[in-house]
């Protein structure tokens, strides 16, 4: 009954979409304010129908409903309550079912927070946002529909989630990618709501730039979290794999992060207006690009969900149809705007341009990468494949320019820059971190060019950092107390920075400086590795809900002094019949100590793989200093435009509210 | 109007990947065209896993048309397609199996060689001998050589050495009738 009441609400969803696409939009074009009024309500319907569709599917989830196939394929009565609620998003049609509803609450998010917003624009961007949630509803009802039944013969039990899902990281980082995925079409539907309005100032920008942030700051957590997942889970200890699915939610990334730099030209330049509008398609396309990609079969990853072509064509050509669509408005009505700032050659505007080139080219070059292989076969050229290596290389190319710019940028002046003062901000930075890159490295053996590149990268961004808040202080002439003149986007900036700053640190040091052994031992046995003693004590059995396997359990010494205790497993999913290997990991701030437990070997040895991995939680750190930067950045107060409209309106001492 | 052009550029490019995306919507992707077509057999030296004395190169496979079948006891497929490959023996087929053990880790040593002879004789006693003789990989570096992606892979090797066709993955009578037996019935002539 609940998969039929969650489909019905599905489909009454699915109508308020076209609605929502259709009144608003009309109503917008001929001035017709009761009918732009419909989009407010017709929003809150979509996201109430979508909401009451999610929880019945989960609570047959709960219920163990194994009649309805997609339960009976991603659930088992043995499997914990909670990881029945996340097996929602387990696989495909339910994966697809969160989207949605994170479409709809990106959706009723806007309608509810944009009250600064003049009634037609508002009505444009959410009658887009009905546009596209129309085929992505119709989708989910004609080729994806997770309510199906397995009747009138249905199994007794459920074929169990895929145990490489049932893990915490798992539970909450598909919502969150979803989160930064979708969120970046509402910047998409601001665009488009622009071009169609014909009206693209620097408004556009402002109404456009915190919603921007907070996708991006949920697709950085959402890329980090994957990456700290398949570092845990996966038993290899790598973090970044270039996998063809890793890259799809990198691509929005950097476009994203493009986009947030060109926002704010836009909006404090009034430049780069028609750049601007096709990095929010671009992000929203890459982002539907990412969509299809995990789910057409056309790539082998790990992460593909059932291929099925019917489906991929079905993606495909809603692809067609939003962006090609969106791209062909934006080359029809880009040509007539007109960028107003001008700014000379040194200047920050010209460091940003540079920002964005670099971007979009390591957007192109992981685009390339990962189509390159299908397009050589299309091509009838043969099977190539292209993995970490070239983009290891390609990236390593780029960041030396980018974080030349990122030092130089936020030194700049809008409009002019003269060269002295920069030269000697910069050549003062660079030797500050050379001196720094030398004392750190003091003392280390077997030294690593690499490491020392990025070292002295990260360094000199810290460096920089500071120099721009000092010019900034002493350009206010408050001294400290100038600190909290700042506006919260500048501390957003400046923890954006920062945070990757640390990121490159944490990527130098691991990638040159971790140490791996494969050993084989016996109860007893010891190894040393980097100056930690790693004391094998044994294996025991493991008995799990839905699993069981072996627990390998090891101390680990530092100058005899005891520092962790290790608990490394071997899972077997009785359901599935997977083995999966739960990496056992003490973490620290400058090091990693990571145990992976092997197979039992003839003799009753086992074989153990132990890591040090240096400075690796300085990579997910870093993301999570960026993304509180973008927090930062959206708590601006002059994004509140609703709420100082109202302050304004009732002439009450609201400080405390606004703030 | 020279400006529309520049602002096309993007809609052009999105429409040249979405040609090649549907084209790739119907091919497998997993299905990888050997490198090694209409090309003789790599070089090896290898030893006969039963006994290490006897040892075979490329010249085995000349004079005769051959299946080079990739196989391990510890290849649940394999296993499978044992039977089908008995059974083609029996028709006259000459099987010659390349065998390579999948824990081969030189940090741990893995299984002794008297136990993977244990194995295999166990093994096909139960499921049916297809195989002339088995070349033993024991460093794995000649499936590399032939583009061996896992285990089973069946070469069909020409009389005079070349590699005419790579299958991956199990060999069944579907597959033997619709991909094998035309190109064997043509070359066996």
């Amino acid at each position: 009954m609940l998969a039929e009441l969650g489909h019905f609400s599905l489909v009454l969803a699915l109508l308020m979409a076209i609605l929502l696409a259709i009144y608003p939009m009309w109503g917008a074009q001929r001035g017709q304010v009761l009918m732009m009024q419909t989009a407010k309500p017709l929003t809150v319907g979509l996201f109430l129908f979508t909401l009451f569709a999610y929880l019945c599917l989960t609570q047959s989830f709960l219920d163990n409903d194994f009649s309805i196939a997609y339960v009976a394929h991603n659930s088992n009565s043995l499997l914990p309550w909670y990881y029945q609620i996340t097996a929602v998003w387990g696989g495909h049609e339910g994966s697809f079912l969160l989207w949605v509803l994170i479409f709809a609450a990106w959706a009723v998010a806007v309608a509810m927070f944009s009250g600064g917003i003049p009634q037609d624009i508002l009505a444009r961007v959410l009658a887009i946002m009905g546009m596209v949630g129309v085929g992505f509803y119709l989708y989910i009802l004609l080729a994806s529909n997770p309510f199906e039944r397995l009747l009138p013969f249905y199994p007794v039990d459920g074929r169990d989630l895929n145990p490489l899902l049932q893990d915490f990281g798992m539970i909450i980082h598909p919502p969150l990618l979803y989160m930064g995925y979708v969120g970046f079409a509402v910047v998409f539907a601001f665009a488009i709501a622009a071009l169609v309005a014909g009206r693209l100032d620097s408004t556009w920008a402002r109404w456009s730039r915190p919603w921007t942030l907070a996708a991006w700051v949920f697709l950085t957590l959402g890329i980090a979290l994957g990456s700290w997942w398949a570092y845990k889970e996966l038993g290899w200890g790598g973090w970044w794999f270039w996998d063809p699915v890793e890259n799809a939610s990198f691509m929005p990334w950097l476009v994203g992060t493009a986009l947030l730099h060109s926002l704010a030209v836009t909006e404090k330049r009034k430049a780069f207006k028609s750049w601007t509008v096709l990095l929010a398609i671009a992000a929203f396309s890459l982002s539907l690009l990412g969509t299809f990609l995990v789910r057409s079969g056309v790539l082998v990853s790990v992460h593909s969900f059932a291929s099925d072509p019917t489906r991929g064509l079905f993606i495909l050509g809603l692809l067609v149809l939003v962006i090609g669509a969106s791209l062909l408005l934006y080359a029809l009505r880009a040509p007539q705007l007109r960028s107003v700032g001008r700014h000379e050659l040194l200047s920050r505007e010209t460091m940003l341009i540079g920002n964005n080139i670099l971007l979009c080219s390591a957007t192109l070059v992981v685009l390339m990468g990962t189509l390159l292989p299908l397009v050589h076969k299309e091509l009838g050229l043969g099977s190539i494949s292209i993995g970490a290596p070239f983009f290891d290389e390609m990236f390593v190319y780029l960041i030396v320019p980018f974080v030349l710019l990122m030092v130089m940028g936020p030194l700049s002046r809008w409009k002019n820059q003269p060269v002295a003062a920069l030269r000697n901000q910069m050549l003062a930075g660079l030797g500050l971190s050379v001196v720094a890159v030398v004392l750190l490295n003091m003392g280390r053996d077997g030294l690593s060019y690499m490491a020392v590149l990025g070292m002295a990268l990260s360094v000199w961004i810290a460096i920089a950092t500071v120099q721009e808040i000092r010019q900034r202080l002493s350009a206010s002439k408050q001294g400290l107390a100038g600190l909290t003149s700042l506006t919260p986007s500048h501390w957003g900036m400046v923890m954006g920075h920062l945070g990757f700053a640390a990121m490159i640190m944490g990527i130098a040091m691991v990638t040159s400086y971790s140490v791996e052994r494969d050993v084989r031992m016996t109860p007893g046995d010891s190894i040393e590795l980097q100056g930690y003693e790693f004391r094998f004590l044994g294996v025991e059995a493991l008995q799990g809900p839905n699993y069981s396997g072996h627990v390998a359990k090891l101390d680990v010494y530092e100058d005899g002094r005891k520092v962790s205790h290790l608990e490394a497993q071997k899972r077997f999913y009785t359901v599935q019949r997977n083995i999966m290997t739960e990496a056992a990991v003490d973490p620290g701030f400058t090091r990693d100590l990571y145990v992976a437990l092997g197979e039992q070997l003839n003799n009753g040895d086992w074989a153990l793989r132990v890591y040090v991995k240096p400075y690796i939680r300085w990579i997910w750190g870093g993301a999570a200093l960026m993304a509180i930067g973008g927090l930062l950045s959206m708590s601006d107060k002059r994004y509140r435009m609703a709420k100082l409209a109202k302050v304004r309106e009732h002439k009450v001492s609201a400080a405390g509210e606004a703030a | 109007m020279k400006r529309v052009g520049l602002f096309l550029l993007p809609l052009g490019l999105f429409l040249f990947i979405v040609v090649f995306l549907l084209q790739g919507l119907f091919s497998d992707p997993r299905e990888i065209e050997s490198s090694l077509l209409e090309q003789p057999v790599p070089e090896f030296r290898l030893p006969d896993v039963m006994d290490a004395s006897i040892e075979y190169g490329p010249e085995v496979f000349e004079g005769e048309l051959t299946l080079l079948n990739v196989w391990g006891t510890w290849c649940v497929t394999c296993a499978i397609e044992l039977p089908f490959l008995t059974e083609l023996r029996q028709q006259g087929v000459r099987i010659v199996g390349l065998y390579y053990e999948q824990n081969m880790d030189p940090d741990f040593g893995g299984k002794s060689l008297p136990q993977i002879r244990a194995d295999i004789d166990r093994t096909l006693s139960q499921l049916g001998n297809p195989y002339v003789f088995n070349i033993f990989d024991e460093s794995r570096d000649t499936s590399m050589d032939f583009g061996v992606t896992g285990a089973p892979e069946t070469f069909l090797i020409d009389r005079q050495g070349k590699v005419r066709l790579h299958h991956v993955g199990d060999l069944n009578e579907r597959v033997w009738q619709a991909k094998f037996l035309p190109l064997y019935q043509e070359l066996s002539q």
